[in-house]
């Protein structure tokens, strides 16, 4: 390990920091399409903050969100990108808990996607209040009964674990055996971050459609479905850009692992509906509100869940197609679409009619809230591109032949502890 | 009316730093003030060192009835705070009764509450809502609230506004503990503290929370001095009992308000008090008290 960092820092253009070789050198090398992303990253990314600072001195009246609406767009994408951020987890995790070796390039890149969304889904929540500074409160007087607390400090620890373990994956600090044991920490708190975001809706006895413990499952499935998916993309990005060469093989275990988790995602929904309609189960409350969104405006984002998630699934479960990467592409697209418009719909499904019965048309993001969160999502993409070039995403082939042996090793020792 | 606590002594925040209440627009003049802002804000936060000295109520007889919801107001969420603008909390325990049979819908108690209250004019909301419901149940789903014909023969109406929630959703839902309940019953909201994440929205079962998303607006000659106006931009406020009359002795502005005498307000602790009398004699319910929120204004009729 330390041979190949020895071997990289010779190259020209690459400075060493914390024990990185960052290769800065790479930037001065990259062609004109890339700067020309760049540069249209950073445009949005001004836009985002001038918007930002309109609804600063303007108030929440800028925002589409009203009283009857009181979190849009900024909790959707808190909901969508800490569910993105799963798939990341639970693929990098795969590679150490259950000897999924076929993943192992995947690691770093899947660990920084992670920690990135997760910063997103936090900024989120900064661009939405109306007075940032007070976040303090959370440290000062934080109310243990409330579930804000809980996923607002899940996120921002799970944001430092994904970082550091970063760290220890790139440098090869602690070796191999380190970068197992975050592993146990980082998954257990992957699943305890999503369990605390689905409790933010479940835990309101106020709203019949999200007062439902299946809320907890259904956020984790489709966190790791909509995370693998997005990953599953971002590796063929990546591999078509020549940073990254995969095997076939990986991408045939991605898609059915993706066919498995897209599954038990919509058989959750399934009995989720079920219960809401049986004749022995409905409550008016409940069957009028879901009824909404089957019939009513909020059907435009509620059947296409439901198409886009069996449609994703027939496409993988074809034998004959599934190894295609056309076929591939095009399920996993289909589910990260799938999976926001849920998210959208979950939202929706507390607020389309409030407590008192009145029902509010669907909400629609302002222009001032789609710049900020697109703002923010060129910060992400921006930090990505640039780690694509200075970062050293690729895992080393002589670490990979190494992690062979000591998965198996390590993966008999966790069978041993087990039994 | 039962003698009044007195202020615990040094317990009181001094003025509230002049930070905790900037103007939106202050923000965008001077960044750099955000790091002052932040240290006056931990004075509130210092303040809330829980006074424990808050009286145990204790249930005086003849009210056995309602002797565990009183035996509630431990006022183990009272962070110790007094309300600026009001008395500090005496032995009361504030109620409602709203007679629905009565009610005519008219919405006086509304504009009375705006007026009383100093609700934006530009808020676009109202701590009081009435509902039109149609005759033979209460179906909230399908209950009107934007009706242009108060009295109808054939509908009932139910002023719904925040219930004082012994069991309040929005106390513990509050991420910051900004929001808690007096030992007198009133649910209270720190404006100073409020960090408008809008959960108290989502988690109260009776749509009594409202968020300022404009600096709310109130011509100078109708502003009640009693209540703050600037204070309110950018946070959650609710209906307090009117905290600013009733805790000087003085009734609700919507009980005053109301022409048919449809609401009584009073004190559960005094056994002689209209509330007590009712709630021993007549058939009272109350609005999703199968959530178990404990809600202090009762219906009858």
């Amino acid at each position: 390990m330390t041979g190949v960092a020895e071997k990289a820092v010779t190259r020209p253009g690459v400075k060493r920091i914390i024990g990185i070789d960052f290769d800065f050198g790479s930037l001065r090398t990259a062609g004109p399409r890339y700067w020309a992303f760049v540069s249209l990253l950073f445009t949005l990314i001004v836009l985002g903050v001038t918007a930002w600072g309109a609804a600063l001195s303007h108030g929440g009246a800028v925002m589409a969100m009203r009283d009857n609406y009181p979190w849009g767009l900024w909790f959707t994408n808190y909901m969508y990108y800490i569910g993105l951020s799963a798939g990341g987890l639970v693929v990098y995790a795969s590679v150490h808990l259950f000897g999924a070796k076929q993943f192992a390039p995947l690691s770093r890149l899947a660990v920084l996607q992670a920690g990135v969304l997760v910063m997103l889904a936090l900024l989120g929540i900064i661009t939405d209040m109306e007075r940032p500074w007070r976040a303090v409160y959370m440290l000062l007087s934080p109310n243990p009964s409330s579930p804000f607390v809980y996923t607002g400090s899940a996120a921002n620890i799970y944001m430092i674990i994904c970082f550091v373990d970063l760290w220890i994956l790139i440098t090869g600090k602690g070796g191999h055996k380190l970068a197992h044991r975050m592993t146990l920490i980082a998954l257990p708190f992957a699943i305890y971050l999503h369990t605390t975001t689905a409790f933010v809706l479940a835990l309101n006895k106020s709203r019949e459609l999200w007062n439902s413990a299946v809320m907890v499952p259904i956020f984790l499935t489709s966190a790791t479905a909509s995370g693998i998916s997005l990953l599953l993309i971002c590796a063929y990005i990546m591999q078509r850009t020549g940073v990254f060469k995969f095997k076939p093989s990986m991408f045939r275990s991605l898609a059915t692992l993706l066919a498995t988790v897209i599954i038990t995602d919509l058989f959750l929904l399934a009995v989720e509906i079920m219960t809401v309609f049986w004749p022995t189960s409905a409550k008016p409350g409940h069957a009028l509100r879901f009824a909404e969104f089957f019939t009513g405006e909020y059907a435009l984002a509620f059947i296409p869940v439901l198409v886009l998630g069996v449609g994703a699934f027939a496409l993988l479960a074809g034998r004959s197609t599934r190894h295609l990467p056309a076929v591939q592409i095009t399920a996993s697209a289909m589910y990260v679409v799938a999976v926001f418009l849920k998210r959208y719909s979950l939202m929706a499904m507390g607020f389309s009619t409030n407590t008192l019965g009145q029902y509010t048309a669907p909400y629609f993001p302002s222009l001032t809230e789609v710049l900020i969160a697109v703002g923010l999502l060129s910060v992400g993409l921006l930090i990505m591109t640039l780690s694509a070039r200075v970062l050293p995403l690729r895992v080393p082939e002589e670490e990979l032949h190494d992690a062979d042996a000591q998965d198996a090793a390590a993966a008999a020792g966790l069978a041993v502890g087990v039994g | 009316m039962s003698e009044k606590t007195k202020p615990v002594e040094g317990q009181l925040p001094e003025a509230l730093p002049p930070g905790c209440t900037l103007s939106r627009r202050t923000f965008l003049e001077g960044v750099g003030a955000t790091a002052g802002l932040l240290l006056a804000g931990t004075v509130p936060g210092l303040a809330t060192v829980a006074s424990t000295q808050a009286k145990e109520p204790g249930v005086p007889k003849g009210n056995e009835a309602i002797a565990s919801i009183l035996e509630e107001d431990g006022a183990l969420r009272y962070p110790g705070h007094t309300v600026d603008y009001a008395e500090p909390p005496g032995d009361e325990k504030w109620a409602m009764v709203i007679d629905v049979k009565a009610c005519i819908g008219c919405r006086r108690c509304v504009y009375a509450c705006v007026k009383e209250n100093n609700i934006g004019r530009n808020s676009g909301f109202t701590y009081i809502q009435v509902l039109e419901m149609e005759a033979g149940k209460i179906d909230i789903e399908h209950a009107n609230l934007d009706y242009d014909e108060a009295g109808r023969p054939d509908k009932w109406y139910m002023p719904v506004q925040c219930m004082q929630c012994a069991e309040a959703p929005c106390v513990y839902g509050c991420p910051v503990t900004a929001t808690w309940r007096d030992p007198d019953g009133i649910v209270v909201i720190d404006y100073d503290k409020c960090i408008a994440c809008r959960n108290c929205i989502t988690t109260c079962p009776y749509g009594a929370r409202h968020f300022n998303w404009v600096e709310p607006e109130v011509p100078e000659e109708e502003r009640n001095p009693d209540v703050p106006v600037e204070a309110k931009a950018g946070v959650v406020e609710k209906c307090t009992f009117c905290i600013q009359r009733t805790r000087k002795g003085g009734t609700t502005a919507c009980t005053e308000a109301c022409p048919v005498g449809a609401r009584k307000f009073g004190d559960l602790n005094d056994p002689n008090s209209e509330v007590s009398i009712l709630l021993k004699t007549r058939r009272v319910w109350r609005l999703k008290e199968e959530y178990g929120t404990e809600p202090m204004i009762w219906y009858v009729g």
